[in-house]
């Protein structure tokens, strides 16, 4: 029997699950491997009670979704985190700290205390369950979407790559944008996006997360010796890595 | 007295439910209630670089990101003072089009058609209309592909940033791309004859309708901003003087009214107010099916969608071919960073879009406003919605349901976009 899955979203831009009907030559394909259980964007219907794997997307922000995600856990075998969001805290992890309600004010004016409440200091998935799988990426890549969830259908193990961007970056033949006077995050960010950013003319800004090889504290060295700030290079990280240990 | 809800609607972007107050089966109130708290986008963008801020707002949303991270670089030009060239105005045209094949081909096959075809989602109709599923997903991809050349990606531009472009697809992709949005257009036209052999309510909103509007081009990148019915033009940046946004307990996202009155963005505002600058190709295809200004139908936003394809895949091949004759440069033009505040809009596909953006001498953002399409909508969904629901109240719950469901599908809500 095929196995199910659930798609479920917390707070985000959608843009990750629009990212997983972006691959339109094969979407029918895909699909046709597992039983689809439940996806607000795309069908009709309730979340069941009961399925095999679940795919969640965006940043946890409520205490409703701190319920949703340990009820998943519950039911589901495989839980598959997918974008930055979900899986580092993403740019909603920029109004991640304790003085949410100036930030409320910011929105609402005078008036944020009369909307609904339940909110929390954002943060990962991985805050609040135990995560099998992570799709990297501010938005994720729809072939790496498809290559992560087969693991999960044929029970393998993650294999997100560990080491920086810089390597990738070199391979694709980019000119360094420290060599140009600019700050470029490729030197501690999580590899494996073809250097898209860099090679369209872009610093890296870190929406990989911060790779479990980098080495922070060498990158710094590195930003100071092209003569610039290393405060501004940690400035740079929080983008996508406030909720992130390694920077606090 | 007893309340019908509908939780997280389904084939929307966002987090929404729908609540209905029945008394003795007569429906005293209905509410479209925007459960997801606010994104906090606003208060987000304080403290952060200038340069960061589009690559933030483009976060708002996944389907409309190019008209997000625009949207925040031309606030950001009008603050600094830049000017930028011929050749940048025309490819981001192109990036904000890529938008509207993306958002509305998606949005009418993948969320709307199922509600027409008694189908919880289009993948069944893979089997039982085969041609319909792929024209769907060739119009989609073609979308993705536009988005993807000009802006290095299909979500959240690359190469799009203030003063210019950071890469230009190669001439040969562009002019793959023209050939293709020209063939395209027949696609967008079976589209609207689909849409047009749908039966949709009699029904009127009773809301003013306001857009972009300019006398030379369907206006997407530029114009003024206009409205139907109080036949006024105005500048976008004085839109804090006409736009009046109001906090509601049931919604995160705030209620907008002009003049005192609630009003609807996007397609079909569109097509009302610039019919003469729709190219006569696409003229030809809306009357055609049946749609002619002024529409008040708020369901025939779906078939304004249609038509809107039909002149973006027109449109897209033309400037396509402006772009391979033309000369300059989209290189970004060199500026100095000084305090200052701007204002902009665009067309997104679900409607206007207001960005103001305010910076200090070293760079920071010191403040940032953001009006979503859906946030001007939502208070003339509602109002549409207490008018419809009466009129289908004697159905069955189910079709009931299903009916307010299909009015708030035709808004084609983006409620992520709605809580910024």
């Amino acid at each position: 029997m095929a196995a199910s899955v659930a798609i479920i979203s917390l707070a985000s831009d959608f843009g990750c699950q629009v990212q997983m009907t972006n691959m339109e030559d094969h979407l029918l394909d895909v699909l046709a491997q597992f039983d689809l259980a439940y996806w607000q964007l795309a069908s009709s219907g309730h979340l069941p009670e009961t399925y095999d794997v679940a795919v969640i997307e965006g940043a946890v922000t409520t205490e409703e979704h701190v319920e949703t995600l340990k009820r998943v856990r519950e039911i589901a075998s495989s839980v598959i985190v997918i974008g930055a969001c979900a899986v580092s805290g993403g740019i909603p992890g920029l109004a991640a700290g304790s003085d949410l309600e100036p930030k409320v004010g910011c929105v609402y004016g005078d008036d944020g205390d009369i909307v609904a409440c339940g909110r929390i200091s954002p943060m990962p998935v991985d805050a609040v369950i135990d995560v099998d799988y992570r799709v990297l990426g501010c938005p994720i890549h729809p072939a790496e979407f498809v290559e992560v969830l087969q693991r999960a259908l044929m029970g393998l193990s993650d294999n997100a790559p560990q080491e920086p961007l810089c390597a990738s970056c070199k391979v694709a033949e980019n000119t360094c944008f420290y060599d140009g006077g600019q700050i470029c995050l490729g030197l501690v960010t999580r590899t494996g996006c073809g250097a898209r950013c860099v090679s369209h003319g872009r610093p890296c800004t870190g929406c990989r997360g911060i790779a479990e090889d980098a080495n922070l504290a060498s990158a710094r060295a590195i930003v100071t010796s092209y003569g610039m700030s290393p405060a501004a290079f940690d400035q740079a990280l929080e983008l996508y890595s406030t909720c992130q240990e390694a920077i606090r | 007295m007893s309340t019908l809800t509908v939780e997280h609607v389904a084939r929307i972007e966002g987090h929404g439910t729908i609540s209905v107050q029945v008394d003795s089966g007569v429906v005293t109130d209905i509410h479209m209630d925007i459960v997801e708290p606010a994104r906090l986008f606003e208060a987000m963008v304080v403290g952060r670089r200038f340069d960061e801020a589009p690559l933030i707002t483009s976060r708002i949303c996944g389907i409309c990101s190019p008209n997000h991270a625009v949207t925040s670089i031309k606030a950001l030009e009008s603050a600094l003072g830049i000017e930028v060239s011929e050749r940048t105005r025309l490819l981001r045209s192109l990036l904000l089009y890529g938008s509207y094949l993306q958002n509305h081909a998606t949005h009418l096959y993948l969320f709307a058609a199922p509600d027409y075809v008694g189908q919880p989602s289009v993948f069944p109709l893979a089997a039982s209309h085969p041609d319909v599923v792929k024209r769907a997903l060739h119009l989609k991809k073609l979308g993705n592909e536009l988005t993807t050349a000009v802006g290095g990606r299909p979500v959240h531009p690359i190469t799009a940033v203030i003063g210019g472009f950071t890469a230009e697809p190669h001439a040969r992709e562009i002019e793959a791309l023209a050939g293709r949005l020209h063939a395209a257009a027949a696609d967008a036209a079976e589209t609207a004859a689909l849409f047009s052999s749908f039966d949709v309510p009699e029904f009127a909103t009773a809301g003013e309708m306001l857009a972009m509007h300019s006398e030379s081009d369907y206006a997407v990148y530029d114009g003024e901003v206009c409205a139907l019915d109080g036949g006024w033009c105005r500048p976008a940046d004085e839109y804090h003087d006409f736009v009046t946004e109001t906090v509601v307990s049931h919604s995160n996202a705030k209620h907008s009214t002009v003049d005192g009155r609630t009003f609807l963005v996007g397609a079909l505002a569109r097509v009302n107010l610039s019919w003469d600058q729709l190219l006569p190709s696409a003229r030809l295809v809306a009357s055609k099916s049946g749609l002619r200004p002024v529409s008040r139908n708020s369901f025939l936003n779906n078939l304004s969608q249609a038509v809107e394809l039909v002149d973006a895949a027109e449109r897209c091949a033309l400037l396509c071919e402006q772009i391979l004759e033309g000369e300059g440069s989209s290189k970004p033009v060199s500026y100095n960073v000084r305090a200052g505040s701007g204002t902009a809009s665009t067309e997104a596909p679900r409607g206007t879009l207001y960005h103001t953006l305010a910076l200090d001498d070293d760079g920071f953002i010191t403040a940032g406003n953001v009006i979503t399409p859906t946030a001007q909508n939502l208070a003339n969904l509602e109002a549409d919605m207490r008018q419809f629901a009466p009129t289908v109240a004697h159905l069955p719950e189910a079709e009931f349901v299903l009916a307010i469901e299909q009015l708030v599908r035709a808004y084609d809500p983006c409620l992520s976009c709605a809580v910024h």
